[in-house]
């Protein structure tokens, strides 16, 4: 039979340790393919410079290719020969009740395996209105960008947070998308919730937002979700209404073209 | 690649699946939901440590559809509480044998934003009829060896054929997850529908564990209960209560256990000792006035 065991050995194979170079702590990534692409979560990958170690103790300089902080998704890539990649699942066939496998490097223990099975897939409070892959899987810090596998060694999820004891992980689904077709449009922004709507704290001089001529203190008028909302809806141009000296403004958006649907 | 891994992984999701039709969502306290489960047409049980309000209690049942709830009655001894909806459910199925150690376990619940969830484990224990820090009998102690997460409480629990353990519940051990034994919940809610609550025998009495000269040991009556059945029955302070019912009393736990085999209303044989001389007095239980 092919147990935990056998299935974990070849998933610990296509998973890497990433971290900052002289920075603590670090977290996990999945070798997506033989040229070297390693995805992994955003709030991992946090220089644009990393450090990748593969399971056989190789440690290779990782550069973040592409990186999308509202999917919290971030790839890299590595020069390394004999890489394994990883198989990727199929998330929208996941259901409740599933075996599950993490493998990470949680407290900087690479190669560790967590069991568990799937507890549920949909949104969570506070964290938008996409779903994600709840699982009772024992996760730690550093973790985070890891591979949740199925019973068949496949990945349908890339570990990324811990809430209320259970592992949050970003649908295969999601990571496929956005490796075959780059990041989801953004404002280029740092932004928090406040009363009226968002307040603007940064502004990316090289993003959408700045283009747009936002600057930072003004407030978006609308919710975190309405403004997801609107950015992943396709359309190329947003209009925002926002609050600038106790005055409403409007402003038109143009956002990045995304690329086409792989065929 | 298929694999017997896979094959059980698969078997877990389609019983979880199917499981997952009598479960759903109870919305009667804040911030967290809990997880209920139709017992029978109409009849929703849930853990009773979840229902913080007895009005507004709504469900979200399997189709994702809102619906009100009634709370009919709740049992705080034994954590079940009863909830009456119009929409008839799927109830669930003839419950499984009782569980061995070691069985494979699944809980069931549900949310109303992730529809339903599962957590997977094994029975650690088993044992017999077992009395809760909250005063009431389970038929069984089923503790699971799984994670009971923030909303597990009053899901289904079930073996991996499907077939119910009980029912999910975190309020009645410090140390882990239990099942409420199926036989508990068909006998609580069968008197919850009839009377609204479960009645438990009463004496009126407050009692402490003494050891008698011949090493024998009795219960001292340190108080009683103006008016209550052991005070109409003449018991009074100072009587050491030997034997009700036949069965002798070593401890407060001997009493209850005469009380549950008796039953409210019932008369009961009452051997205390009394001035040095043992007597029998009959006493009428009564019903232990509920928490209001």
């Amino acid at each position: 039979m092919r147990g935990f065991g056998e299935i974990a050995e070849r998933l610990r194979r296509s998973t890497v340790e990433v971290r900052i170079p002289g920075e603590r702590g670090g977290g996990s990534g999945v070798v997506w393919n033989a040229g070297g692409l390693i995805v992994t979560n955003a709030h991992v990958a946090r220089a644009s410079d990393t450090e990748v170690d593969l399971w056989d103790g190789r440690r290779i300089p990782g550069r973040v290719v592409s990186r999308d902080a509202r999917r919290d998704l971030a790839l890299l890539n590595i020069t390394a020969s004999n890489l394994e990649p990883a198989t990727p699942g199929d998330s929208a066939a996941l259901r409740p009740g599933e075996l599950v496998m993490a493998v990470g490097s949680p407290l900087g223990f690479a190669g560790a395996l967590s069991r568990g099975a799937v507890h549920s897939i949909g949104p969570i409070d506070g964290m938008g209105t996409r779903p994600w892959i709840r699982a009772g899987v024992r996760l730690a810090p550093g973790n985070s960008g890891g591979p949740l596998a199925n019973a068949r060694g496949e990945v349908i999820g890339i570990n990324t947070a811990i809430v209320n004891g259970l592992g949050v992980a970003i649908p295969s689904n999601r990571a496929v998308d956005f490796v075959e077709r780059g990041p989801l449009p953004s404002l280029g922004v740092a932004l928090r919730p406040v009363r009226l709507g968002l307040l603007l704290l940064d502004v990316d001089s090289a993003g959408a937002a700045a283009n747009a001529s936002l600057k930072p203190g003004d407030t978006l008028l609308l919710s975190l979700d309405e403004l997801n909302g609107a950015l992943d809806s396709g359309g190329e141009v947003l209009r925002l209404r926002f609050l600038r000296e106790s005055k409403i403004r409007e402003t038109y958006v143009q956002l990045a073209r995304r690329r086409a649907e792989a065929a | 690649m298929a694999n017997e891994l896979a094959t059980l992984s698969q078997e877990l999701a389609a019983a979880v699946a199917n499981a997952g039709k009598s479960v759903v969502a109870v919305h009667a306290r804040p911030r967290f939901s809990s997880s209920g489960t139709f017992w029978r047409p109409g009849v929703i049980v849930t853990a009773e440590h979840t229902i913080r309000r007895e009005e507004e209690i709504t469900v979200t049942l399997p189709d994702g559809a809102k619906a009100p709830a009634t709370l009919v009655g709740s049992d705080p001894g034994t954590d079940i509480a009863v909830l009456r909806v119009e929409q008839e459910g799927v109830p669930v199925g003839q419950a499984a044998a009782q569980p061995a150690p070691g069985n494979l376990a699944l809980a069931i619940g549900r949310s109303h934003d992730s529809g339903v969830n599962a957590t997977w484990g094994i029975v650690s224990a088993v044992s017999g009829p077992w009395r809760t820090w909250r005063g009431g009998r389970l038929d069984a102690y089923i503790r699971l060896d799984l994670t009971l997460y923030p909303g597990s409480s009053g899901g289904l629990v079930i073996n991996t054929d499907g077939a119910p353990l009980g029912i999910a519940t975190s309020a009645l051990s410090r140390i882990a997850g239990l099942a409420i034994p199926a036989a508990t919940i068909d006998r609580v809610v069968d008197e919850i529908l009839a009377r609204g609550h479960v009645a438990r025998g009463y004496l009126g009495l407050g009692l402490q564990p003494v050891e008698l000269p011949d090493h024998q040991k009795g219960l001292i009556v340190l108080s009683v209960e103006r008016e209550g059945p052991a005070a109409k029955a003449g018991v009074l302070i100072g009587d050491i209560l030997l034997a009700l019912g036949g069965r002798s009393t070593a401890d407060t736990d001997d009493v209850q256990a005469a009380l549950e085999s008796h039953g409210v209303a019932k008369n009961v044989e009452a051997t205390v000792l009394r001035g040095g001389a043992s007597q029998k007095i009959t006493v009428t239980i009564g019903e232990r006035p509920r928490r209001s």
